[in-house]
């Protein structure tokens, strides 16, 4: 990848500039509609792009950030606005994207170690570590914060994580005549109990089936969990052709393939656990930690548990965790503010910036944190006392890795390999063989950042 | 945009000419040179100025954009690397870019007739002397005035595997367990059988309105003459009809080619799964672009299928002479 050199004369419009004219054109013919509504260049505020605030659903987050904003615009010159962007527009949709194309991205966003890499890549980060002290970065887990840094250089804070596990439904087991006893522990296992809890109206077990790389996020635990990787990949390192990954891709294939688990989802996807397992579709659902707090929202009635992902019978329990992070925009109207912003928020050793990760962690959101800091001030507030929290912590938290970040041709080779092995039931062995050579190929003329 | 025969004061019956949406007994009422004529010219070009001005400045400008960044590198941050026609070199290695064609076709080929005739289907029956006939029209168009992403959506809800409404009135007859969103093999037809429900109400109006044109004197006169229905269909609506038929053929053909039919009820329904069964070009072409920031690539695909068009709706023209049946 290469970034053409500034124009030196003012007086004619740079290749760049009438290129990036035209790219913007073509994208804004492409998908009309799809861009900025308003421009936020005429704001003297530093716009914030998320999906949580100001109209979000949980009133708990958007007082969260409102609670956020308000403070920092008190004591500084540099104003923060709240812009809430639609999850299907965010996460999958363009409008991130198309802003960065047309040169009006937002000031201050936040990104995923799924996306990391596209940004990363494109030069729009910036650097944040120069404000953040040396005490305050080894105050974050080094594993979780790698997937947002690259070499030295910090370019975004995450807010914290959801390690992925099982949710379960207790009048589920009961019906069917199980107990805690009988929680699996192993992938046999798992399909066993599946199928005991699969009834006319009921699938067994919910796995994620959109062509997502939220997809991917939650089938990476199975894949390491047998000894799978992904070429490229440092933690761990592994191949896609391996029979780990074989196994895997073998397993979900199997959940389909018996009907102990549903190939179309309730709700926007596999992460929405209350239309899903609150809704009775499911008995267990493959989701992270967030489901805590949304069941606690939607499915306030629904007596249930979580347990370990089921391990391979040679295999080794390990986890995935992601979570969102603050990014600073580098060609903002402020990249050093919007930086200084980010690592007030997140990445600060003030009492107030620790408590306000626990804050967001255990109070609008149900995540672990990833500073010590404030998972131990979250602990002294009694968060982890009992339930599904303190489960999460104790015995689902240890042995997760961070969820890698790939270039987004990688994640749709990983994506295309899932969806043919579990929904077309095509041979997991040539699938896993085509994907490696597919993955090394891309490797072969990647020009960025490691992958991690 | 006028595209109907319509009965002439004499009683003859003046077919429009479809390539250019006005009827051609007024273009050839006055001869060249005539006194006016260069009014007429003015005017013409007055009122087809916005059009004009409209098209280039939003497709135009926008497809000519298109072409020179088919020939770039671009990442869509700002760097612009010149691969000339690499792009197009890569689509013939992409197996992707060649399944999405595939779904295309596919697409294409149950949309376009399957719209037709339900669509023809239906105007027939609404032009029809039956009770709450406004009713029923009204019915069939109501799905056209709903966000087709509120479609895509409700859909996806009636048709999930197993409690999905769809499912639980096709048990009894044991075709309960189908997935029709969640397997290959039916996820394409589904999706095209909500495509031609949702799109049918608005080519049914099209139809009426071609229907509503054609003079009751020859149904008279065939009644008269102890014409059966089927006679009369065939040997005065259909061939009256042909000019308003080349119309719903070239924009559906059109529409569903470009994919602008059907992207939004993919992007909720199937996000192009399963396993890229849903996957028309237009989604990957989207893909390309603003999921992989490969908008070079994405130019040089979108490029192709607008070839593509051009071929087919060449190819339409060509066969029906732009739509001038009543030449024959």
């Amino acid at each position: 990848m290469s970034l053409s050199p500034p124009s030196s004369s003012p007086s004619h419009p740079s290749r760049r500039a009438v290129l990036s004219g035209l790219g913007a054109t073509a994208a804004a013919a492409a998908l009309p509609g799809c861009g900025p509504e308003t421009s936020d260049r005429s704001s003297a505020a530093l716009s914030f792009w998320q999906f949580f605030a100001p109209r979000g659903a949980s009133a708990a987050q958007n007082e969260w950030f409102d609670r956020l904003v308000t403070q920092w615009n008190q004591n500084n010159e540099a104003q923060v606005r709240l812009q809430f962007v639609p999850n299907s527009q965010y996460v999958g949709g363009p409008k991130l994207q198309t802003a960065f194309s047309a040169e009006d991205g937002p000031d201050v966003f936040v990104v995923s170690p799924g996306d990391f890499l596209r940004y990363s890549n494109g030069g729009v980060l910036e650097d944040l570590s120069p404000h953040m002290t040396p005490e305050a970065r080894e105050d974050f887990y080094p594993d979780l914060l790698a997937s947002r840094a690259v070499d030295e250089a910090i370019y975004a804070l995450p807010m914290g994580g959801g390690p992925m596990a099982m949710y379960y439904s207790v009048p589920a087991f009961e019906q069917a005549g199980l107990s805690e006893g009988d929680i699996p522990a192993t992938w046999d296992q798992l399909l066993d109990v599946a199928d005991k809890l699969t009834t006319d109206e009921q699938f067994g077990l919910v796995v994620d089936t959109s062509p997502t790389y939220y997809q991917n996020f939650t089938f990476y635990p199975f894949l390491w969990m047998a000894g799978g990787g992904i070429p490229g990949h440092q933690n761990p390192q592994g191949d896609f052709d391996s029979q780990g990954a074989v196994a895997a891709l073998t397993l979900w294939q199997e959940m389909i393939e018996s009907g102990v688990a549903p190939r179309t989802l309730l709700g926007e996807s596999g992460s929405d656990i209350v239309s899903n397992l609150g809704s009775g579709y499911c008995a267990m659902q493959n989701a992270g930690m967030w489901g805590v707090s949304a069941l606690a929202a939607g499915s306030p009635d629904l007596e249930y548990g979580v347990f370990r992902l089921p391990v391979p019978d040679d295999g080794e329990y390990v986890t995935a965790t992601g979570g969102w992070a603050f990014a600073a925009n580098a060609r903002g109207r402020d990249p050093d503010a919007a930086a200084r912003f980010c690592v007030w928020a997140l990445g600060s050793m003030d009492e107030e910036s620790i408590g306000r990760v626990a804050s967001w962690c255990l109070e609008a959101q149900s995540y672990l944190p990833y500073r010590r800091s404030a998972t131990e001030h979250a602990t002294q507030q009694g968060f982890f006392d009992d339930g599904p929290m303190r489960t999460f912590r104790d015995e689902i938290f240890p042995g997760a890795l961070g969820e890698p970040r790939l270039p987004s041709e990688m994640n749709k080779l990983i994506s295309d390999a899932i969806q043919a092995c579990q929904l077309t039931g095509k041979d997991p062995a040539e699938v896993a063989g085509t994907a490696q050579e597919g993955m090394e190929n891309l490797l072969a003329a990647y020009d960025g950042a490691p992958l991690a | 945009m006028t595209m109907v025969p319509s009965a002439s004061v004499d009683g003859r019956v003046a077919v429009p000419d479809a390539a250019h949406g006005a009827p051609r007994a007024d273009s050839r009422s006055r001869p060249r040179g005539a006194p006016g004529a260069g009014g007429d010219r003015v005017a013409a070009a007055v009122l087809l100025a916005p059009n004009v001005i409209g098209f280039s400045l939003f497709l135009g400008v926008p497809i000519g954009a298109s072409l020179v960044l088919s020939l770039f590198d671009a990442d869509g941050f700002g760097a612009y690397d010149f691969v000339g026609l690499a792009n197009y070199g890569r689509m013939l290695g992409d197996p992707l870019f060649g399944q999405s064609l595939l779904v295309t076709c596919l697409y294409v080929l149950g949309m376009v007739p399957g719209v037709f005739i339900a669509s023809l289907g239906l105007a027939l029956l609404v032009n029809a002397r039956l009770p709450l006939r406004g009713l029923f029209r009204a019915a069939f168009f109501l799905p056209h005035v709903v966000s087709l992403v509120v479609i895509g959506l409700v859909w996806r809800f009636l048709l999930v595997d197993k409690v999905g409404v769809v499912n639980q009135v096709l048990e009894p007859i044991g075709l309960g367990g189908i997935s029709f969103l969640g397997d290959s093999r039916y996820a394409l037809a589904t999706v095209l059988a909500v495509s031609i429900w949702f799109y049918m109400g608005y080519y049914m109006i099209i139809f009426l309105a071609g229907l509503n044109d054609i003079p009751s004197e020859y149904y008279d006169a065939a009644k008269v003459d102890g014409a059966s229905a089927f006679g009369m269909f065939r040997h005065i609506t259909w061939p009256l009809l042909r000019p308003t038929s080349f119309f719903v053929l070239v924009v559906s053909t059109v529409a569903a080619v470009s994919g602008a039919q059907a992207f939004d009820l993919i992007y909720v329904m199937t996000q192009g799964g399963p396993a890229n069964a849903t996957s028309l070009g237009m989604f990957y072409i989207y893909q390309q672009a603003f999921q992989f920031n490969n908008y070079g690539y994405a130019s040089a695909m979108s490029a192709t299928v607008v070839l593509s068009l051009v071929i087919v709706t060449g190819a339409l023209f060509a066969v029906t002479r732009a739509g001038r049946f009543d030449d024959e």
